[in-house]
Protein backbone atom coordinates (compact mmCIF):
# COMPACT_ATOMS: atom_id res chain seq x y z
CA UNK A 1 0.00 0.00 0.00
CA UNK A 2 2.94 2.31 0.73
CA UNK A 3 5.79 2.58 -1.70
CA UNK A 4 8.82 0.92 -0.38
CA UNK A 5 10.94 2.38 -2.78
CA UNK A 6 13.12 -1.05 -3.04
CA UNK A 7 15.18 0.10 -5.74
CA UNK A 8 16.02 3.48 -4.37
CA UNK A 9 17.36 1.75 -1.00
CA UNK A 10 19.04 -0.63 -2.92
CA UNK A 11 21.05 2.02 -4.91
CA UNK A 12 21.60 4.17 -1.48
CA UNK A 13 23.15 1.30 -0.49
CA UNK A 14 25.47 0.70 -3.68
CA UNK A 15 26.66 3.75 -4.00
CA UNK A 16 27.81 4.32 -0.81
CA UNK A 17 29.23 1.31 -0.89
CA UNK A 18 27.55 0.30 2.85
CA UNK A 19 28.73 -2.92 4.59
CA UNK A 20 26.26 -3.25 7.28
CA UNK A 21 22.87 -1.18 7.07
CA UNK A 22 20.07 -0.31 9.56
CA UNK A 23 16.87 -0.42 8.69
CA UNK A 24 14.06 1.68 10.79
CA UNK A 25 10.48 1.55 10.32
CA UNK A 26 7.48 3.27 11.73
CA UNK A 27 5.08 0.73 13.08
CA UNK A 28 2.86 0.89 10.42
CA UNK A 29 5.76 -0.71 8.07
CA UNK A 30 7.33 -3.37 10.47
CA UNK A 31 5.11 -5.86 9.32
CA UNK A 32 6.91 -5.33 5.62
CA UNK A 33 10.63 -5.15 7.61
CA UNK A 34 10.92 -8.80 6.08
CA UNK A 35 10.42 -7.83 2.09
CA UNK A 36 13.12 -5.17 3.02
CA UNK A 37 16.23 -7.02 4.74
CA UNK A 38 15.11 -9.52 1.89
CA UNK A 39 15.72 -7.88 -0.63
CA UNK A 40 18.82 -5.71 0.44
CA UNK A 41 20.32 -9.38 1.01
CA UNK A 42 19.45 -11.00 -2.19
CA UNK A 43 20.64 -7.48 -4.03
CA UNK A 44 23.33 -6.21 -1.98
CA UNK A 45 26.72 -7.53 -0.43
CA UNK A 46 25.94 -5.23 2.74
CA UNK A 47 24.47 -7.16 5.92
CA UNK A 48 21.38 -5.79 7.14
CA UNK A 49 19.67 -4.87 10.54
CA UNK A 50 16.45 -3.88 11.90
CA UNK A 51 16.20 -1.43 15.08
CA UNK A 52 13.65 -3.10 17.16
CA UNK A 53 11.63 -0.57 18.72
CA UNK A 54 10.42 3.36 18.19
CA UNK A 55 10.92 5.72 15.14
CA UNK A 56 8.62 9.02 16.38
CA UNK A 57 9.52 11.04 13.52
CA UNK A 58 12.92 11.95 11.60
CA UNK A 59 13.91 13.74 14.97
CA UNK A 60 14.06 10.22 16.71
CA UNK A 61 17.43 8.30 15.03
CA UNK A 62 18.99 5.82 16.78
CA UNK A 63 22.43 6.98 18.92
CA UNK A 64 25.64 5.05 18.91
CA UNK A 65 26.00 3.21 15.68
CA UNK A 66 29.31 4.21 14.96
CA UNK A 67 30.10 1.38 17.50
CA UNK A 68 28.71 -1.55 15.69
CA UNK A 69 30.23 -0.13 12.36
CA UNK A 70 27.09 0.54 10.77
CA UNK A 71 27.63 2.66 7.69
CA UNK A 72 24.40 3.70 7.05
CA UNK A 73 21.01 4.21 8.32
CA UNK A 74 18.23 3.79 6.62
CA UNK A 75 14.70 5.92 7.99
CA UNK A 76 11.26 5.03 6.25
CA UNK A 77 8.08 7.02 6.60
CA UNK A 78 9.90 10.54 7.16
CA UNK A 79 11.71 13.10 5.53
CA UNK A 80 14.52 15.49 6.55
CA UNK A 81 13.86 17.22 9.48
CA UNK A 82 14.69 20.75 9.85
CA UNK A 83 15.55 20.96 14.18
CA UNK A 84 14.48 24.69 15.78
CA UNK A 85 17.52 26.44 16.99
CA UNK A 86 18.65 26.11 20.79
CA UNK A 87 18.29 29.17 22.72
CA UNK B 1 30.19 7.73 10.63
CA UNK B 2 26.78 6.69 9.97
CA UNK B 3 25.52 8.06 6.98
CA UNK B 4 21.51 8.94 7.02
CA UNK B 5 18.81 8.27 4.15
CA UNK B 6 15.19 8.64 4.62
CA UNK B 7 12.79 6.83 2.46
CA UNK B 8 9.03 8.75 2.21
CA UNK B 9 6.92 5.90 1.80
CA UNK B 10 4.29 7.64 0.24
CA UNK B 11 0.58 6.02 -0.63
CA UNK B 12 0.61 3.89 -4.15
CA UNK B 13 -2.70 5.22 -4.55
CA UNK B 14 -4.19 8.64 -6.20
CA UNK B 15 -6.04 11.06 -4.28
CA UNK B 16 -8.81 12.10 -5.63
CA UNK B 17 -11.42 14.68 -4.90
CA UNK B 18 -14.84 11.86 -3.96
CA UNK B 19 -18.17 13.09 -3.93
CA UNK B 20 -18.56 12.72 -0.07
CA UNK B 21 -15.84 14.66 0.73
CA UNK B 22 -17.03 16.96 -2.25
CA UNK B 23 -20.46 17.35 -0.69
CA UNK B 24 -19.66 18.51 2.49
CA UNK B 25 -17.16 21.34 1.45
CA UNK B 26 -19.94 22.37 -0.77
CA UNK B 27 -22.66 21.93 1.35
CA UNK B 28 -20.94 23.64 4.05
CA UNK B 29 -20.31 26.53 1.33
CA UNK B 30 -16.12 26.27 1.82
CA UNK B 31 -14.73 28.84 -0.80
CA UNK B 32 -10.96 28.27 0.44
CA UNK B 33 -9.13 25.72 2.29
CA UNK B 34 -5.71 25.65 4.32
CA UNK B 35 -4.57 22.44 2.77
CA UNK B 36 -2.23 20.47 4.92
CA UNK B 37 -0.72 16.28 4.72
CA UNK B 38 1.73 13.86 6.30
CA UNK B 39 4.57 12.89 4.15
CA UNK B 40 2.89 9.91 2.92
CA UNK B 41 0.41 11.90 1.06
CA UNK B 42 1.89 15.00 -0.31
CA UNK B 43 1.54 14.60 -3.43
CA UNK B 44 -2.04 15.89 -4.28
CA UNK B 45 -1.41 18.08 -7.49
CA UNK B 46 -4.68 16.32 -8.94
CA UNK B 47 -6.49 16.47 -5.99
CA UNK B 48 -5.64 20.29 -5.52
CA UNK B 49 -6.75 20.71 -9.59
CA UNK B 50 -10.06 19.14 -8.80
CA UNK B 51 -11.02 21.85 -5.77
CA UNK B 52 -10.04 24.39 -7.54
CA UNK B 53 -12.21 23.15 -10.60
CA UNK B 54 -14.83 23.79 -8.40
CA UNK B 55 -13.76 27.00 -7.34
CA UNK B 56 -12.22 26.18 -3.83
CA UNK B 57 -9.08 28.43 -3.29
CA UNK B 58 -6.19 26.53 -1.86
CA UNK B 59 -3.99 27.68 0.33
CA UNK B 60 -0.52 25.93 0.85
CA UNK B 61 2.45 27.03 2.87
CA UNK B 62 5.65 25.36 4.36
CA UNK B 63 5.69 24.40 8.13
CA UNK B 64 9.29 25.31 10.17
CA UNK B 65 10.63 21.89 10.44
CA UNK B 66 9.17 19.83 7.68
CA UNK B 67 11.25 19.60 4.39
CA UNK B 68 8.32 20.34 2.19
CA UNK B 69 5.00 22.63 1.43
CA UNK B 70 1.42 21.54 2.77
CA UNK B 71 3.39 18.74 4.77
CA UNK B 72 2.64 19.02 8.78
CA UNK B 73 4.29 16.85 11.67
CA UNK B 74 3.28 16.94 14.91
CA UNK B 75 5.65 19.07 16.61
CA UNK B 76 4.37 22.31 14.27
CA UNK B 77 1.93 23.01 16.79
CA UNK B 78 2.38 26.65 17.02
CA UNK B 79 0.91 29.43 15.99
CA UNK B 80 4.31 30.72 14.25
CA UNK B 81 5.26 27.07 13.44
CA UNK B 82 3.89 27.76 9.68
CA UNK B 83 5.69 30.29 7.01
CA UNK B 84 2.72 31.78 6.46
CA UNK B 85 -0.91 31.81 8.36
CA UNK B 86 -2.87 30.40 5.67
CA UNK B 87 -5.56 28.80 8.73
CA UNK B 88 -6.68 32.44 9.81
CA UNK B 89 -7.07 33.57 6.07
CA UNK B 90 -9.15 30.23 5.03
CA UNK B 91 -12.36 29.12 5.60
CA UNK B 92 -11.57 25.50 6.75
CA UNK B 93 -8.37 23.54 7.15
CA UNK B 94 -8.36 20.01 4.99
CA UNK B 95 -6.04 17.74 6.37
CA UNK B 96 -4.54 14.19 4.12
CA UNK B 97 -3.63 11.28 5.77
CA UNK B 98 -4.77 8.67 8.96
CA UNK B 99 -4.54 8.98 12.70
CA UNK B 100 -5.53 12.28 14.55
CA UNK B 101 -1.46 13.03 16.11
CA UNK B 102 -0.37 15.33 12.71
CA UNK B 103 -3.99 17.18 12.61
CA UNK B 104 -4.11 17.84 16.21
CA UNK B 105 -1.02 20.11 15.77
CA UNK B 106 -3.32 21.83 13.52
CA UNK B 107 -5.63 22.64 16.76
CA UNK B 108 -2.41 22.79 19.18
CA UNK B 109 -1.41 25.60 16.71
CA UNK B 110 -4.83 28.08 17.01
CA UNK B 111 -5.37 27.78 21.11
CA UNK B 112 -4.24 31.43 21.44
CA UNK B 113 -6.84 32.32 19.17
CA UNK B 114 -9.96 33.50 20.45
CA UNK B 115 -11.54 30.26 17.90
CA UNK B 116 -10.58 27.09 17.12
CA UNK B 117 -11.19 26.46 13.36
CA UNK B 118 -11.77 22.30 13.22
CA UNK B 119 -9.93 20.74 11.24
CA UNK B 120 -11.61 17.92 8.36
CA UNK B 121 -9.79 14.95 7.99
CA UNK B 122 -9.85 13.17 5.06
CA UNK B 123 -8.06 9.43 4.71
CA UNK B 124 -7.60 8.99 0.87
CA UNK B 125 -6.88 5.11 1.64
CA UNK B 126 -10.60 4.59 3.60
CA UNK B 127 -12.07 7.50 2.05
CA UNK B 128 -13.50 8.25 4.92
CA UNK B 129 -14.51 12.07 6.20
CA UNK B 130 -13.68 13.18 10.17
CA UNK B 131 -14.37 16.68 11.81
CA UNK B 132 -11.59 16.82 14.72
CA UNK B 133 -12.63 19.46 16.38
CA UNK B 134 -10.90 21.58 19.75
CA UNK B 135 -12.96 18.82 22.06
CA UNK B 136 -9.89 16.63 21.41
CA UNK B 137 -7.52 19.38 22.85
CA UNK B 138 -9.64 20.96 25.70
CA UNK B 139 -8.85 18.25 28.67
CA UNK B 140 -5.36 18.68 27.49
CA UNK B 141 -5.70 23.01 27.66
CA UNK B 142 -7.39 22.76 31.04
CA UNK B 143 -4.50 20.65 32.52
CA UNK B 144 -1.62 22.56 30.82
CA UNK B 145 -3.39 25.55 32.50
CA UNK B 146 -3.28 23.99 35.93
CA UNK B 147 0.51 22.82 35.29
CA UNK B 148 1.53 26.19 34.32
CA UNK B 149 0.43 27.55 37.89
CA UNK B 150 2.19 24.98 39.84
CA UNK B 151 5.16 25.20 37.65
CA UNK B 152 5.19 29.69 38.80
CA UNK B 153 4.74 28.23 42.38
CA UNK B 154 7.06 25.73 42.15
CA UNK B 155 10.58 25.98 44.05
CA UNK B 156 12.20 22.84 42.82
CA UNK B 157 12.49 21.98 39.09
CA UNK B 158 13.07 19.31 37.33
CA UNK B 159 14.09 19.91 33.14
CA UNK B 160 13.76 16.35 30.92
CA UNK B 161 16.50 16.32 28.35
CA UNK B 162 16.61 13.87 25.22
CA UNK B 163 19.68 12.47 23.71
CA UNK B 164 17.22 11.90 20.52
CA UNK B 165 19.47 14.27 18.02
CA UNK B 166 16.53 15.89 16.32
CA UNK B 167 15.07 16.54 19.98
CA UNK B 168 18.18 17.41 22.02
CA UNK B 169 18.61 20.43 23.81
CA UNK B 170 20.57 20.68 26.89
CA UNK B 171 22.04 23.85 26.31
CA UNK B 172 18.70 25.54 26.41
CA UNK B 173 18.08 23.27 29.38
CA UNK B 174 21.32 24.64 30.97
CA UNK B 175 20.46 28.28 30.29
CA UNK B 176 17.10 27.31 31.84
CA UNK B 177 18.58 25.79 35.06
CA UNK B 178 20.30 29.10 35.58
CA UNK B 179 17.51 31.13 34.75
CA UNK B 180 15.74 29.76 37.49
CA UNK B 181 17.94 29.56 40.34
CA UNK B 182 18.73 33.22 39.86
CA UNK B 183 15.01 33.01 40.42
CA UNK B 184 15.77 31.72 44.14
CA UNK B 185 14.55 28.29 42.45
CA UNK B 186 16.24 24.92 42.31
CA UNK B 187 16.60 23.23 39.06
CA UNK B 188 17.96 19.78 38.45
CA UNK B 189 18.49 18.75 35.08
CA UNK B 190 17.72 14.63 33.71
CA UNK B 191 18.76 12.81 30.61
CA UNK B 192 17.09 10.29 29.29
CA UNK B 193 16.73 8.84 25.57
CA UNK B 194 12.75 8.19 25.96
CA UNK B 195 11.70 10.05 28.46
CA UNK B 196 8.74 7.86 29.98
CA UNK B 197 6.80 10.09 32.20
CA UNK B 198 5.76 7.11 34.73
CA UNK B 199 9.78 7.66 36.19
CA UNK B 200 9.13 11.20 37.40
CA UNK B 201 7.69 9.85 40.56
CA UNK B 202 10.78 8.93 41.70
CA UNK B 203 11.96 11.79 42.20
CA UNK B 204 9.44 13.37 44.95
CA UNK B 205 11.25 16.49 45.59
CA UNK B 206 10.41 17.88 42.50
CA UNK B 207 7.29 20.32 42.57
CA UNK B 208 7.02 20.61 38.85
CA UNK B 209 9.10 19.51 35.64
CA UNK B 210 9.61 21.31 32.09
CA UNK B 211 10.23 19.24 29.44
CA UNK B 212 13.05 20.15 26.18
CA UNK B 213 12.04 17.19 24.05
CA UNK B 214 8.93 16.94 21.84
CA UNK B 215 6.58 19.50 22.72
CA UNK B 216 3.93 17.08 21.97
CA UNK B 217 5.06 15.15 25.84
CA UNK B 218 3.98 18.87 27.03
CA UNK B 219 0.76 18.46 25.41
CA UNK B 220 -0.53 14.77 25.12
CA UNK B 221 1.60 13.33 27.78
CA UNK B 222 0.46 15.35 30.76
CA UNK B 223 -3.07 13.79 30.66
CA UNK B 224 -1.55 10.58 31.69
CA UNK B 225 0.41 11.79 35.04
CA UNK B 226 -0.28 13.57 37.89
CA UNK B 227 3.10 15.59 37.99
CA UNK B 228 2.96 19.17 36.66
CA UNK B 229 4.63 19.19 33.34
CA UNK B 230 5.11 22.25 30.68
CA UNK B 231 6.89 22.98 27.88
CA UNK B 232 10.24 24.73 27.79
CA UNK B 233 8.33 27.09 25.28
CA UNK B 234 6.52 28.22 28.37
CA UNK B 235 8.95 28.49 30.99
CA UNK B 236 10.61 31.56 30.31
CA UNK B 237 7.70 33.44 31.09
CA UNK B 238 5.22 30.99 32.43
CA UNK B 239 3.03 33.89 33.48
CA UNK B 240 2.40 35.22 30.09
CA UNK B 241 1.65 32.03 29.03
CA UNK B 242 -0.91 31.52 31.56
CA UNK B 243 -2.53 35.03 30.53
CA UNK B 244 -2.23 34.16 26.66
CA UNK B 245 -4.28 30.68 27.80
CA UNK B 246 -6.94 32.33 30.80
CA UNK B 247 -9.65 32.73 28.49
CA UNK B 248 -9.96 29.49 26.94
CA UNK B 249 -12.47 27.59 29.50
Amino acid sequence: MYKLEIEKVIEEIKQRKATQVLIQLPDGLKPKANVIIDSIESKTDAKAFLWLTDCFGACDLPLGLDILKIDLMIQFGHNRYWKDKEW
Amino acid sequence: MTEIVFIDAKWEGIISLEDKLKNYLQKNKISSIALFASVQFSDADNFIKELEKINIKVYITKAKRTSKPMQILGCDAYHNSFHEDIISKSDAILYLGDGYFHPKALLLAQIKGQKIKPVIMWNPISKTLEILDEKIILEQMKKYKRNLKMFINAKSIGILVTIKPGQNYLMTAKRLKEFLEKQGKKAYIFIDNNLDLRHLENYPFIDAWVNTACPRIGTDDIVNIKQPLINIKEAGNPVKALEELEFRK
